[in-house]
């Protein structure tokens, strides 16, 4: 009788002494690609220009640096080895811009809301605009440098002259990009290498209204440069991104090319809704269908939603047309209490046409359709980034949360709505990991995107 | 400002866990030591739960009482995350109580009615995982506790059969919490703001039993639970955010109805000698279970009445028990059972990572004095190790689910 309640005694040990166990640790394959030394080329995109403004939590937070730490937890001896080096800058408050933060606006019609402002603590200006690289000779791995485009790569004193992110860190600020490249490459021998340019070669285009030349048939504004409000030609484009490229994989065989997304599907560009011409009464809108009764444009006003007035890339007063876009640069207040968009039209430098997006989009898929020959031809891994940006426009599911490309709320996009925030960046990270495991066979774990810092409200 | 981020996939899942492995076959020490079979024999008061129907075969008026320790672990592993970010969770250890309390039996004593009452604890566990794993934003932690009064008659219409019905009168209580993708509330970037979600409900049904003694050494049993749907109302949803979205989330009420599934039940036991063995087939509605609901009383533009998808499906569970009468005084019992999850693939969430069960248990009875039985059981229950996704809220990973259930109990007859 004892033994057997002994026995029982036993069982319940035995029992309680298992624990469930669901740990999974397969090793991590590098795949047919040698991650060594990892170097990252871009623009702002790839610098962690975030919240209209360079700082180093930013920078930590970039895709580059997500990469690299996935890079260097491969099982195999082809794993990242650090350190990974970024041109940090000093502090977290920017410069020479005031980084944006979320804080309660009051309008002029009384109404509050919280909007992005820049920050009013004091800006980095102590150190921010010196970079003195610390180890290895001035080792940098991730030398993107904000708002660079392609078309800039062939234009001397670039950064001592142009854009002085670049000073920061170039050897020779006087020399050209594409120099300082081959320089760089020389430098740190990159056995992989990401490669993400392109976005501000039609941005500032789009970013300016449409204003500039859109057609592709922009020339030089002075030697090799063009004017940051115009399309980089094509044919300029595709010439120098393939030196680039060439230049990147001149001591490597394996990277990635990542394609452009069509950026009008940013923030910036759709956080004003073109029909937010909002009307309460029926007389207001006959008041309007009176002030517009001999312009031949087609106009409906109604009581609710309507679309805004407009000067067009004609020069014509119209009303926007469904899939015409707003930019965020808007002073919310001219509509509010200037009549901007009801009685006076929104100027052009703040309208994307259907025309404009035309040109955008037709950009978008010749330099796309480039990069991917590119990509073909040396046999290296392209990062379908147009179809991330369409997947996170219409709602990406991830671990709880859906991000979205909705300004603020949709939690991927900083509060420029044009770069992406820390967790964003983490998910491009995740996207561009996809591709190179497809690619290259490899199996590289993606990171926790929601780890990392989104928008904070006050 | 509108939804996304802001209520993303808000409170969907919370109060899951009143389905699925949480349903607790618990009500008895001895049907538990039997994997839970206990439809055809009526051992005890405890019958007034596995099968009314066999209360008016009790001699005598019974008192019974009996508890358990429910010990549930939940491992959760992703490739996804190694590395930089742990690689596994666990959920952290606790102890649930679940308790059943019955007295009944004939009003006289050669008369064919019996009566009773029975109130015990059907569903009533949790889970609670780490603030800051990786689903905080799905679940951090559930935690619920039910309990069900079952005033009960009981008919024997001959020597052969005898009918029984109680009427279940359900209380409950939930406390849900998560993790809200909105950071500031203490001042940084990457804080999290959290819902936490509490509520009350109540619901009624009923319990029916057929006990039908083919010959003195073999019976059958059916049974049929109804459906119990708890109405959750006024319960308070509580929302930790920034100061400047106070107004967006206001703290509020609640109502939902969480839906109890139906059981029928068919069972047999035959003895041989000393030896009792028990066979149980629980067929459990769950199909009823195809969403969930909340709505709270006051909405806005980003705090949305909540609908998220179950699609729970049916499931057959097999038990079998054998009960070994060692001596005058003295029993052992052991047992098991095949418990397939209603959980189907794509809607795997970590607020229940349900998957197929198997269970295996033992257990003792002494009779000390005349009249008293002492029992203790043990249970294990052992899920499979599971992969799941959770598309709702675009979640994945591998789950193994394991619990350790000792009970003890005991009734007195009069």
């Amino acid at each position: 009788m004892m033994k057997k309640i002994y026995t029982i005694g036993a069982l319940a040990i035995a029992f309680a002494s298992c624990t469930p166990n669901a740990k999974i640790t397969p090793p991590i394959s590098s795949g047919n690609a040698t991650f060594t030394n990892y170097m990252a080329i871009g623009c702002s995109y790839t610098a962690g220009f975030a919240d209209n403004s360079l700082t180093v939590s930013g920078q930590l937070n970039s895709y580059p640096q997500r990469l690299f730490e996935q890079f260097e937890i491969i099982s195999d001896n082809k794993r990242a080895v650090g350190p990974f080096i970024q041109p940090l800058v000093t502090g977290d408050n920017g410069y020479p811009n005031p980084k944006l933060v979320l804080s309660t606006k009051t309008y002029c019609d009384g109404t509050m809301k919280l909007a992005p402002s820049p920050t009013t603590v004091p800006l980095d200006s102590n150190g921010s605009w010196q970079y003195i690289s610390p180890v290895n000779n001035g080792q940098v791995n991730n030398i993107s440098i904000p708002y660079i485009r392609v078309a800039d790569y062939r234009v001397s004193g670039y950064a001592a002259n142009i854009n002085h992110y670049g000073n920061r860190f170039y050897y020779d600020p006087a020399a050209r990009p594409m120099d300082e490249l081959y320089s760089r490459v020389f430098n740190l021998h990159p056995t992989f290498f990401t490669i993400w340019l392109g976005m501000y070669d039609i941005f500032g285009y789009a970013a300016a209204g449409g204003q500039g030349d859109g057609t592709g048939l922009a020339t030089p504004v002075s030697l090799n440069y063009y004017n940051p409000q115009d399309i980089t030609p094509t044919a300029v484009f595709t010439d120098i991104y393939d030196s680039i490229v060439n230049a990147a994989a001149s001591v490597s065989g394996s990277g990635a090319l990542l394609n452009i997304p069509d950026i009008s599907a940013l923030p910036y560009f759709t956080a004003i809704p073109a029909n937010g011409l909002y009307l309460t009464r029926k007389g207001q809108a006959d008041t309007l269908q009176a002030l517009y009764a001999n312009s031949k444009f087609d106009k409906v006003f109604q009581e609710g939603y309507n679309y805004f007035i407009i000067r067009d890339h004609n020069d014509q007063v119209r009303q926007a047309v469904p899939g015409e876009l707003i930019l965020m640069s808007i002073p919310i207040d001219s509509i509010k209490c200037a009549g901007w968009g009801s009685t006076t039209p929104i100027p052009r430098e703040y309208v994307l046409t259907t025309g404009e997006l035309q040109n955008i989009r037709n950009t978008v898929n010749s330099f796309n359709a480039y990069i991917k020959q590119q990509c073909t031809l040396r046999q290296l891994a392209y990062v379908d980034m147009n179809a991330f940006m369409e997947s996170l426009s219409s709602g990406i599911s991830y671990n709880g949360i859906d991000y979205t490309a909705e300004f603020v709320s949709g939690g991927a996009f900083s509060l420029d709505g044009v770069h992406f925030n820390a967790r964003g960046n983490a998910l491009v990270a995740n996207h561009i990991i996809n591709t190179i495991n497809d690619y290259y066979k490899s199996s590289i774990p993606r990171t926790d995107a929601n780890r990392y810092p989104g928008i904070k409200y006050p | 400002m509108k939804k996304h981020v802001l209520t993303a996939s808000f409170l969907l899942s919370a109060m899951a866990s009143f389905a699925g492995g949480y349903q607790l076959n618990l009500q008895g020490l001895r049907q538990l030591a039997m994997g839970g079979s206990g439809t055809a024999w009526p051992w005890d008061a405890s019958t007034i739960f596995y099968n009314p129907g066999g209360l008016a075969r009790l001699h005598g008026i019974q008192i019974y009482g009996s508890a358990s320790f429910v010990m549930p672990v939940t491992a959760y592993g992703n490739r996804d995350n190694s590395g930089t970010t742990p690689a596994s969770f666990q959920t952290t250890r606790q102890t649930f109580t679940p308790f059943n309390f019955y007295v009944g039996g004939r009003i006289q004593e050669y008369s064919r009615f019996a009566v009773g009452l029975g109130i015990y604890t059907p569903f009533g566990t949790g889970v609670s995982w780490d603030d800051n794993w990786i689903g905080k934003y799905i679940v951090q932690s559930i935690d619920l506790k039910t309990v069900f009064f079952q005033p009960t008659i009981s008919f024997r219409a001959s020597e052969a059969l005898s009918f029984g019905g109680g009427f279940v009168f359900g209380t409950g209580t939930v406390d849900f919490r998560r993790a809200m993708p909105i950071h500031g509330s203490l001042g940084a970037d990457n804080d999290d703001g959290q819902a936490h979600l509490r509520g009350n409900g109540t619901g009624v049904g009923f319990n029916l039993g057929v006990n039908f003694r083919a010959r003195h050494n073999l019976q059958f049993g059916l049974t049929y639970r109804s459906q119990v749907n708890m109405d959750v109302d006024g319960g308070s949803a509580t929302f930790n955010v920034p100061a400047s979205l106070t107004d967006s989330f206001p703290n509020t009420t609640f109502r939902s109805r969480l839906p109890l599934p139906q059981v029928a039940s068919v069972g047999m036991g035959w003895r041989l000698g000393d030896v009792t063995l028990q066979l149980d087939l629980n067929y459990t509605g769950w199909n009823s279970y195809d969403s969930l609901r909340f709505d709270f009383k006051q909405t806005t533009s980003t705090l949305d009445n909540i609908r998220a998808p179950r699609k729970y499906r049916n499931t057959l569970t097999t038990r079998f028990g054998l009960n070994y009468k060692i001596s005058r005084s003295v029993a052992l019992m052991c047992g098991g059972a095949y418990d397939p999850t209603p959980v189907t693939n794509g809607y795997v969430s970590p607020d229940l990572p349900d998957a197929d069960r198997i269970v295996l248990s033992c257990g003792i009875s002494v009779k000390p004095l005349r009249g008293l039985t002492v029992m203790a059981a043990l249970e294990s229950i052992n899920a499979v190790k599971r992969t799941g996704t959770y598309d709702f809220a675009g979640f994945s990973g591998v789950y193994k689910t394991g619990v350790v259930n000792p009970g003890v109990g005991l009734y007195y007859y009069f």
